[in-house]
């Protein structure tokens, strides 16, 4: 792991002093205003797993939090477990229930994200409201502090050193599940849905992995109010802790932990400085986070990144790739696609033998990013086959499918936010030196610590295709690869190509232009509405009259 | 027991009449700006303490007291429907939609926590449409209040059928809705549609908050749960479709009614919520909506 | 691949009566996608703009009417400039839009759809739409029918009626034959000339190249944002360095 960086150096600095300042000047109302932040921090640290690793809008998290507070109470209460065990499980039991929501509801479109996890919160209100086990509308009264042996954890200063002793291991916690390439991976998912499914993510575990680690975050800050308050009441799973949350995190910089708890250090203690107005404090929450929104819509965290922009990562030397790679020939026969009333794709077959370059032409509408489509998996045929190196690829997932060797390359690439030009590059694979690598065959080697967002149209197509290279493919599909590049560019991209076959890559190109594929390609296919309309080497398809005909029109060829 | 039926019947149509409007002023902005407005319930909260307030103003024996006061309840909306849209919906334009999802929870905050630091958080008592009678037909008690509700939220939403469908202006903002950039392309007004959508939605919230008021009293946190409805109107009745949400509403409302009366009012919410995770969780697009394409 | 213009169609400084464009230039982040381009359609003629996907024909069509921002350049509707003005202004001033994939406004009926297009009082507004459904026999009974149950020719015509009902001087049409059969596409191509015919300049996007040029009085060849030739339709035909430059664009 890297040092610390300038901008946590900010943070740091930020926190030793204002804990400094409670701890040595604070009276205990400060103290446990102290506290109350360090627990809402460890909440919103884990939301922002959800929140912006994610990219999802849960309206869950309060709710986790009462769960945790609740089953810590009832534990130390009904059962007279000792209080760290309490703990141990107030963060068990949202982690179980979060992991057991988290596929379904990662399958929803946004809108239905907020409702959905909205309807499971409304649902444990009510249980938490109801329930005699729960104490009902009145909650539980007499939560034991935290004792650990005949160590009581009862007062102040002790209760706001265990909690922010958590909100550190809470950060750590975030940094590790965040180490190690999965940060990429994970913006990848988010902002690049197609691109990481083709480069080999696969979405569930991760969403499996992050809702149950926000939950466990959620459930023990909840446990830990619980434990110092001495109540639980049910207004704890209710809407004010989530949009509490949520306003810390959005102040804070979405998706960033640090931020989180900057955020709740200035929200937390908001209601306090507001006592002035009297009731309308809880205004002012819904004014800061509309001001938020709208006005610094990145956070704290976003600003501090805009003066303290974060180190490009260390460039490793490029590996020297293998001369000679097996390739894996790519065979397509009989596709068959619907879209409703409308037929794709009717009938198409044609071969990409390994080590030759095939050429996929046609009008818009002839089928070819659907061809595209079928052989990544990102759609399903209706019929025929698709087979790579003898396999045939059925109904293999698509983010199964660059373990077998296939890498795509998009027409219009998505490309993840905030991320390092090698970090996006190296996502389909754990080894930085063969990203180097493949950085350097398309040309973008001295931009590998430049920001994504800072490189321009014709780079970003470059570097989707380095990121394919660098899973290091035995057949590569292309969609228009040239489209924008200078005539220089496209002269060198051709070169590239060739050099990706004579090592063996089965490589398809869908371009429109003959003038690119005559030097490139060994054989051409051309589609004409769903259909093959002619096979052949460039020259002999350039002059086919079919072709000509579906170019020119019915008259030129009369 | 016919009797015992045909009263919930009739409960759980005027209870459905005022779920409609609701849905429908939540299902009009989604339509326009493909926006979920959080705040909603707390605009219909907010119509109904303005008809509270206005209703304080009139003189004692003022007959038709809702209905009078329902005209300004209906102007006072549409003004914050302009200014919700001014503050909170144009500034973030051409942010990601949670953006916009986050600004309209904050507004609904502010509207909440405004109204309960102004006046206080007791529920109050609004303006009876008519009056506070009861017709008695063939045994079941049908109130005044129930019948000028029905009516009244019938002639709204046919005001807005009527607008929508056989209006010049109408029919542009429902162009505007389904493709601005094309109506742009065209010569309508987007802005205008956008604006005028939001004062709708706020003023048919005003309506339904009204005629909530007196049955049902208004209280500062009846938003979310009020919002929560509209949104599952939505997904049974199709994202963004109109009429389906306004069925949607009636659904639920006929759905609350009777499992209330077999069970428990904390039953039938409880049933609705779980209801409506069922059906996301085996048809993430909705009862009635379509499956999205995943065209790279 | 020479660029000859033996006449290329721009006379002096002064924009003629109908739509000109004169260098302009769209990039999209950073990057030149489009020009910079001139060209000129005179009233009552018809341009055909030709090249593969991805050319530039759509991003020409949407920088003239104002919906892609346009880096330099300047455009003339009529003796008017209109290079900075909104997309609504330029349409009621007089340039009509059918843009690629026809995007009808799918809950609109066929009246409805022309009625929001139309400009002026409403019996003004009827006359016209009277007018269009007798100039589009096709769409002469589907009047109450909504825009997604018509079919894909009863589309496109309903596309172009939309566009050009308020009777603009500039028509701009962008692949309206894509998906159409041989017959309707026709019947579209007949469609466009009558439009030219009764003075509009028509300037027509268009991959159907055989059609295209049958009704076109110029030609413009396209390739990966540069205009390689602006020619005469007479001139283009049969001209071999034309037709390399159609199958290599």
């Amino acid at each position: 792991m890297s040092g610390p960086n300038r901008r946590e150096l900010v943070y740091f600095a930020a926190a030793a002093i204002g804990l400094g300042g409670v701890v040595g000047f604070g009276d205990a109302y400060t103290v446990r205003i102290a506290t109350l932040v360090g627990i809402y921090a460890i909440a919103t640290i884990g939301y922002q797993l959800v929140f912006g690793r994610l990219g999802l809008l849960s309206l869950a998290q309060g709710a986790l939090f009462g769960i945790g507070a609740y089953s810590s109470a009832l534990l130390t209460m009904k059962l007279g477990l000792p209080a760290p065990v309490g703990l141990v499980v107030a963060g068990l039991v949202p982690a179980v229930l979060a992991a057991l929501v988290a596929v379904p509801i990662a399958r929803l479109q946004s809108h239905y994200v907020a409702l959905a996890t909205l309807g499971l919160a409304q649902l444990v209100l009510l249980a938490a409201t109801n329930l005699e086990i729960t104490g009902s509308a009145n909650g539980l009264y007499g939560v034991p502090p935290i004792a650990v042996g005949t160590i009581v954890i009862a007062d102040g200063l002790a209760m706001l050193g265990l909690v922010w002793a958590l909100v550190l291991v809470a950060l750590v916690v975030s940094r590790i599940v965040l180490a190690g390439g999965r940060l990429a991976r994970l913006a990848t998912l988010r902002d690049a849905p197609h691109a990481a499914l083709t480069l080999g993510l696969n979405p569930v575990p991760a969403r499996l992995g992050l809702f149950a680690v926000a939950g466990a975050m959620g459930g023990v800050a909840g446990g830990l109010q619980a434990h110092g308050l001495g109540v639980v009441s049910p207004a704890v799973t209710g809407f004010e802790v989530m949009v509490t949350i949520l306003t810390i995190a959005v102040v804070g910089g979405r998706g960033s932990a640090l931020g989180a708890v900057a955020g709740a250090a200035l929200l937390v203690p908001l209601p306090e400085f507001l006592r002035f107005l009297d009731g309308s404090y809880l205004v002012a929450y819904g004014v800061v986070l509309l001001a938020a929104i709208v006005l610094v819509p990145r956070g704290l965290d976003g600003r501090l990144r805009e003066r303290f922009p974060s180190r490009p990562p260390r460039l490793p030397a490029a590996a020297t790739p293998a001369r000679r790679r097996r390739g894996k020939a790519l065979i397509v026969d009989g596709l068959r696609k619907r879209f409703g009333g409308v037929t794709a794709l009717d009938g198409v077959s044609f071969s990409v033998p390994a080590g030759t370059v095939v050429g996929l032409i046609g009008a818009n509408g002839s089928g070819k990013t659907t061809t595209l489509n079928l052989i990544s998996g990102l759609e399903r045929p209706d019929s025929g086959q698709i087979r790579l190196g003898g396999v045939p690829l059925g109904d293999r997932a698509a983010h199964h499918r660059s373990g077998l060797g296939l890498g795509r390359g998009f027409q219009h690439p998505e490309m993840p936010d905030g991320l390092f030009v090698l970090e996006a590059a190296a996502v389909g694979t754990r080894d930085r030196s063969g990203a180097m690598a493949a950085l350097d065959r398309v040309g973008l080697a001295e931009r590998a610590g430049a920001l994504v967002s800072d490189l321009g149209a014709a780079e970003l197509r470059r570097l989707d295709l380095a990121r394919a290279l660098a899973t290091e493919p035995e057949a590569l599909i292309l969609d228009e690869p040239a489209a924008g590049l200078t005539g220089d560019e496209r002269a060198a991209l051709a070169v590239l190509l060739r050099r990706l076959a004579a090592e063996g890559l089965a490589v398809l190109v869908v371009d429109h232009g003959m003038d690119f594929l005559m030097p490139l390609a060994d054989r051409v296919v051309c589609l004409d509405a769903g259909k093959v309309l002619a096979v052949g080497t460039p020259e002999e398809v350039r002059r086919d009259p079919a072709v000509v005909a579906a170019y020119l029109g019915q008259w030129v060829a009369a | 027991m016919i009797e015992a039926a045909a009263q919930l019947v009739v409960n759980a149509i005027a209870l459905g009449a005022v779920y409609a409007l609701v849905a429908l002023g939540f299902v009009l902005v989604i339509g326009a700006v493909g926006a979920v407005n959080f705040g909603h319930g707390e605009l219909v909260m907010l119509g109904g303490m303005v008809a509270v307030g206005a209703a304080a103003l009139l003189p004692v024996d003022t007959a038709l007291p809702g209905l009078v006061v329902l005209p300004a309840a209906l102007a006072v909306m549409a003004i914050v429907g302009l200014a919700v849209a001014g503050i909170a919906y144009a500034p973030l334009r051409h942010a990601p939609p949670t953006s916009v999802f986050i600004a309209m929870i904050a507004v609904g905050l502010i509207i909440q926590h405004g109204v309960t630091a102004g006046i206080g958080p007791e529920p109050r008592l609004g303006p009876p449409l008519v009056d506070t009678g009861v017709l008695q037909v063939a045994g079941i008690g049908l109130s005044h209040q129930q019948l000028a509700t029905i009516a009244t939220a019938a002639v709204l939403i046919l005001a807005v059928h009527a607008l929508l469908q056989r209006s010049r202006f109408g029919r542009r903002l429902r162009a505007a809705a389904q493709d601005p950039e094309m109506a742009r392309a065209i010569g309508i007004p987007v802005n205008l549609t956008i604006a005028v959508s939001f004062a709708l939605s706020a003023a048919l919230a005003g309506a339904a908050g009204l005629l909530l008021s007196n049955q049902y009293l208004v209280t500062p946190t009846d938003g979310g749960m009020l919002m929560l409805k509209a949104y599952v109107a939505t997904v049974i009745g199709g994202w963004g479709r109109i009429w389906g949400a306004v069925l949607g509403a009636f659904a639920i409302a006929v759905f609350e009614t009777l499992v209330a009366a077999w069970a428990s009012f904390l039953v039938a919410e409880a049933l609705l919520y779980l209801g409506v995770l069922v059906v996301l969780a085996i048809r993430p697009q909705g009862l009635f909506g379509e499956a999205a394409g995943r065209r790279a | 691949m020479t660029e000859e213009t033996p006449n290329d169609g721009l006379t002096g400084e002064t924009p003629n009566d109908g739509l000109t464009v004169r260098d302009v230039e769209v990039r999209i982040a950073g990057k030149s996608v489009l020009g910079p381009v001139s060209l000129s359609v005179e009233p009552g003629t018809v341009v055909a703009v030709l090249g593969a996907n991805g050319a530039g024909k759509s991003t020409l069509l949407r920088a003239i009417v104002g919906l892609a921002a346009v880096a330099r350049g300047r455009i003339w509707l009529g003796g008017a400039e209109i290079s900075d003005w909104p997309p609504e202004r330029r349409v009621r001033a007089g340039v009509g839009w059918a843009p690629e994939g026809r995007r009808l406004f799918p809950g609109l009926t066929v009246a409805e759809t022309l009625d929001v297009a139309a400009p002026g009082n409403a019996a003004s507004r009827a006359a016209r739409i009277e007018a269009m459904l007798q100039r589009f026999p096709m769409l002469a009974d589907k009047r109450h029918e909504t825009a997604w149950r018509l079919s894909g020719g009863q589309q496109q015509m309903l596309a172009i009626a939309r566009a050009v009902i308020a009777d603009p001087p500039v028509v701009l049409l962008d692949e309206p034959s894509l998906g159409l059969a041989p017959v309707v596409r026709d019947r579209v191509f007949e469609a466009v000339r009558t439009q030219a015919d009764g003075g509009s300049a028509v300037l027509l996007a268009e991959q159907d190249i055989g059609r295209a040029l049958a009704v076109a009085d110029r030609v413009v060849v396209l390739s990966r944002g540069r205009l390689l030739l602006d020619w005469p339709t007479e001139v283009a035909i049969g001209n071999p360095n034309f037709e390399q430059a159609l199958i290599g664009a």
